[in-house]
C-alpha cells in the first residue's frame, strides 16, 4: 500500500520554482491497477518519480510525503518513506520507464541484463539455478526464449518492451509503476502489452500504477484511477464510476471527447490547453476552461473531499 | 559467405591503402629538390677525391644503377614496387653500403618498445581517469583532474619534452642527457638501463598522450553517463560500481579502442619530435637524417614500414570490432 500524503514537488529553476505536484493526497491499494491519467503537462511523470523516489536535482518535494507499507520476502512489514524508498527499488517496487526503445543497455545480451539483477537483488543465487529461472521465466509469459541470447538491437519494439516487462516483474515486487508504457506501439502490439500486464497482476496479486494520457488505456485495464489537471488531483474514484457518472466538469469533457462505437455524432474537444505551471491562475486552475465556472472559482481552490465512499473530486459546484 | 565477404573486402583496402600510401610517397619524393648522386658526388669531391668530368660521369651513371635510379620514373616505380614486396628497400644513400632494412631493424626495436609502453600506459591511465572525471563529474576531484589534464595536452610537445630535460637531466642531474644503449643481452641490468636511459623521453610522451585521453574519455563517458540506460540502471537498484563499469565504460570504451589501434600503428613510424629532442636512437631520428640527406631509400623504407602498420592496426580493427561491439555484428 502506498499513501501519499498532501505532496507537493516542484522543479528548481533559475527564476524560481515551477511547482509541478500541488497537494496530492490519496492511497494506493494493495492487489489492484490504479490508473493515473491527465493530459501532457499535468504532472503525471513528476508525480510519477515522486512515487518511485527519483528525486534527482532540480526537482524536489517542497511539502508532504509518501509511505509504502508493504510486507517483504521474509514476511515481515515495513514501512518507508520518499528517500528510504529507493533501497528497495526492484525488491519491493519497481519501475517499467516510457522508453523502453533506449532504457536496455546495448552491449550486453538479454539473459547478461537479467543475471545483473539477479546478482544485486539475489544475491548467492547459483548460476545454473538463476538461467533456469530466467527461462522458465519467460515461458511463463509466452516469450520466445531464444530472445536471452539477442542484443537488444535485434529486437522490435514491442519486444524490447516485453522484456522491460519481464525484468520489472522478475523479481516479483509488491509495486510496479508503468509510466506510459504503450505510448511508442502500434495498437495491435499495445493491446497485447496490456494484456500481459494484466495477467501479471493478476496472478503476482501486487500493485500495479499505470501512468497514461490514453483514457483508452485506462478504460481497459484499471480498477480505480485519479485524474489530474495542472499539477493536481481534480476526481479519484472506481475507473467504472469515473466513466459512467464523472463528475467533475473537466472529467466530464475528457470523457465527452471520446469516440464511441455507433454514436456518429461530432466528438467536441476541450477549448483551450493546459495553464503554464510557472504562472497558474488563481482559484481552481480549470476555471478559465470551465464551462460551468461560477465567479468563486476563479477565488478560491476547491478541496479535495469525499464525495461518497472512495469518490474523491475537487470542484467548487459538487455538494451544492 | 557473408563473413568471407567482408574479410576480403578488409584485406583488398588494406592492399589499396598500403599502395596508394606507397605511390604518393615515391612521386613526392622525386620532386624534392635537391638529387641525392649530386649531393653524394658533391661530399665525396668536399673529402678531397679528385675526379675528372668523365670520371663523374661515370660515377653517376654506376650509382644510380645501384640505387635504382635508372630507366624512366615508371620504370624505377615498378622496380620499387618488385623489391618492396620482399621488404628489400635498397642500400641507404647516405650511410652507404648499409642495407636500409638493417638501418630499420636496428632503430625499429627501440621505437617500438618506447612508443608501445608509452601508449598502452597512457591508454590505460587516461581511460581510467576520464571514465572517473565523466562519470563522477560534480565531484571536485574530477573537475582538478580535467583542469589538470587541459592545461597538459594544449602544450606544445617540444615545450613538455625541453621542461623535463631542464628539470630532470640539468637541475637535478637524475637521468642522462642523452640516452646511451649497451648491446642488447637478455639480462635484467639491460632492461632496468634502457628504462633508465629512455625514462625522460617516455614520461614526456606520457604527459601529452595522457592528457589527450583523459580529455576524449571524459566527454565520451559523461555522454554516455546521460543515456537512459543508464538512469535506468539505476532505477534497477544497479551499484554504482556496476553502473560505472557495466554501463558507462562499456559503452564508452569503443571507440577508444579504434584509437589505440591507430595509435599502435602509429608507433611504428617513430616520434620525431621525440626522439630529436632527446636523441634517442629511433625510426623518427632516422627519418630526420633521411631527409636532411635525401635517402630515398631509407624515407621510403621507414614510411612503407609506418603506412604498412598503421594500415595493419586498422585491418585487425575492423575484424576484431564485432567482438567488442555486438551492434556492428549484423551489419
Amino acid at each position: 500500500m502506498m499513501r501519499i500524503e498532501n505532496v507537493t514537488a516542484q522543479y528548481q529553476t533559475i527564476t524560481g520554482p515551477v511547482v509541478s505536484v500541488k497537494d496530492v493526497d490519496f492511497t494506493i491499494r494493495d492487489d489492484e491497477i490504479f490508473g493515473i491519467a491527465g493530459e501532457s503537462g499535468c504532472g503525471k511523470s513528476t508525480l510519477l518519480k515522486v512515487l518511485y523516489d527519483v528525486i534527482q536535482f532540480p526537482l524536489e518535494i517542497a511539502g508532504g510525503r509518501v509511505v509504502l507499507d508493504y510486507t517483504d520476502a521474509t514476511g515481515a512489514h515495513r514501512t518507508l518513506q520518499s528517500g528510504e524508498i529507493k533501497n528497495v527499488w526492484w525488491d519491493a517496487i519497481s519501475y517499467i520507464p516510457q522508453a523502453a526503445m533506449s532504457v536496455l543497455n546495448p552491449v550486453y545480451r538479454i539473459d547478461e541484463q537479467f543475471f545483473e539483477l539477479f546478482r544485486r537483488h539475489r544475491k548467492g543465487s547459483g548460476e545454473k539455478a538463476m538461467k533456469d529461472r530466467v527461462v522458465q521465466y519467460l515461458n511463463e509469459l509466452d516469450l520466445p526464449v531464444d530472445i536471452l541470447k539477442s542484443y537488444p538491437h535485434q529486437l522490435s519494439g514491442g519486444m524490447r518492451q516485453r522484456v522491460v516487462i519481464a525484468m520489472a516483474t522478475f523479481l516479483q515486487p509488491n509495486m510496479i509503476f508503468a509510466d506510459e508504457p504503450t505510448t511508442a506501439l502500434d495498437v495491435v502490439v499495445q493491446k497485447s502489452i496490456l494484456m500481459m500486464l494484466m495477467e501479471l497482476q493478476s496472478r503476482m496479486h501486487n500493485t500495479l500504477v499505470i501512468v497514461s494520457h490514453d483514457m483508452g488505456v485506462h478504460y481497459q485495464i484499471t480498477k480505480r484511477m485519479g485524474i489530474m489537471y495542472s499539477g493536481s488531483l481534480m476526481e479519484l474514484g472506481t475507473t467504472d464510476e469515473i466513466f459512467s457518472n464523472p463528475l467533475h466538469p473537466y472529467t466530464k469533457m475528457l470523457i465527452g471527447a471520446l469516440p464511441k462505437v455507433g454514436d456518429k455524432s461530432t466528438r467536441e474537444g476541450i477549448p483551450g490547453g493546459p495553464p503554464s505551471l510557472r504562472n497558474p491562475p488563481p482559484g481552481c486552475r480549470f476555471a478559465p476552461r470551465c464551462k460551468q465556472a461560477r465567479p468563486e472559482c476563479s477565488q478560491s481552490v476547491p478541496k479535495f473531499v469525499e464525495v461518497a465512499p472512495g469518490r474523491f473530486a475537487a470542484c467548487h459546484l459538487l455538494g451544492k | 559467405m557473408r563473413l568471407a565477404k567482408f574479410v576480403l573486402s578488409r584485406i583488398l583496402i588494406w592492399f589499396l591503402t598500403i599502395l596508394v600510401g606507397i605511390t604518393v610517397v615515391f612521386f613526392l619524393q622525386r620532386m624534392m629538390p635537391s638529387d641525392p648522386i649530386n649531393n653524394m658526388i658533391s661530399k665525396m669531391l668536399g673529402m678531397g677525391t679528385t675526379m675528372t668530368p668523365e670520371e663523374i660521369e661515370v660515377m653517376r651513371e654506376s650509382l644510380a644503377k645501384q640505387y635504382g635510379l635508372t630507366g624512366s620514373l615508371f620504370e624505377q616505380y615498378l622496380d620499387m614496387l618488385r623489391r618492396l614486396v620482399h621488404f628489400d628497400f635498397g642500400l641507404s644513400i647516405a650511410n652507404y653500403p648499409t642495407p636500409v632494412a638493417q638501418m630499420i631493424g636496428q632503430a625499429l626495436p627501440y621505437t617500438v618498445c618506447l612508443l608501445l609502453t608509452t601508449t598502452v600506459l597512457s591508454w590505460i591511465i587516461g581511460n581510467a581517469i576520464g571514465l572517473l572525471a565523466g562519470f563522477k563529474k560534480d565531484k571536485w576531484y574530477s573537475k582538478a583532474l580535467e583542469t589538470v589534464s587541459m592545461c597538459i595536452y594544449p602544450t606544445p610537445y617540444f615545450m613538455v619534452a625541453l621542461v623535463i630535460m631542464i628539470l630532470m637531466a640539468y637541475v637535478k642531474q637524475w637521468f642522462p642527457l642523452v640516452p646511451a644503449f649497451d648491446e642488447f643481452t637478455f639480462t635484467w641490468e639491460w632492461f632496468s638501463d634502457a628504462i633508465y636511459n629512455s625514462f625522460m623521453p617516455a614520461l614526456s610522451l606520457m604527459l601529452v598522450g595522457t592528457g589527450w585521453w583523459i580529455i576524449s574519455m571524459k566527454a565520451l563517458s559523461s555522454n554516455v553517463a546521460e543515456e537512459e540506460y543508464v538512469n535506468y540502471g539505476r532505477m534497477k537498484g544497479l551499484t554504482e560500481a556496476t553502473i560505472g563499469y557495466r554501463y558507462v565504460f562499456r559503452n564508452s570504451i569503443l571507440s577508444q579502442v579504434t584509437a589505440l589501434a591507430l595509435h599502435i600503428g602509429g608507433a611504428f613510424g617513430g616520434s620525431l619530435m621525440c626522439e630529436i629532442i632527446f636523441g634517442y636512437p629511433g625510426v623518427g631520428q632516422m627519418v630526420n637524417t633521411a631527409i636532411n640527406n635525401s635517402d630515398y631509400n631509407l624515407l621510403t623504407g621507414v614510411i612503407f614500414i609506418s603506412i604498412f602498420a598503421v594500415a595493419t592496426a586498422t585491418l585487425l580493427i575492423d575484424l576484431l570490432y564485432p567482438l567488442i561491439d555486438p551492434r556492428i555484428r549484423n551489419s
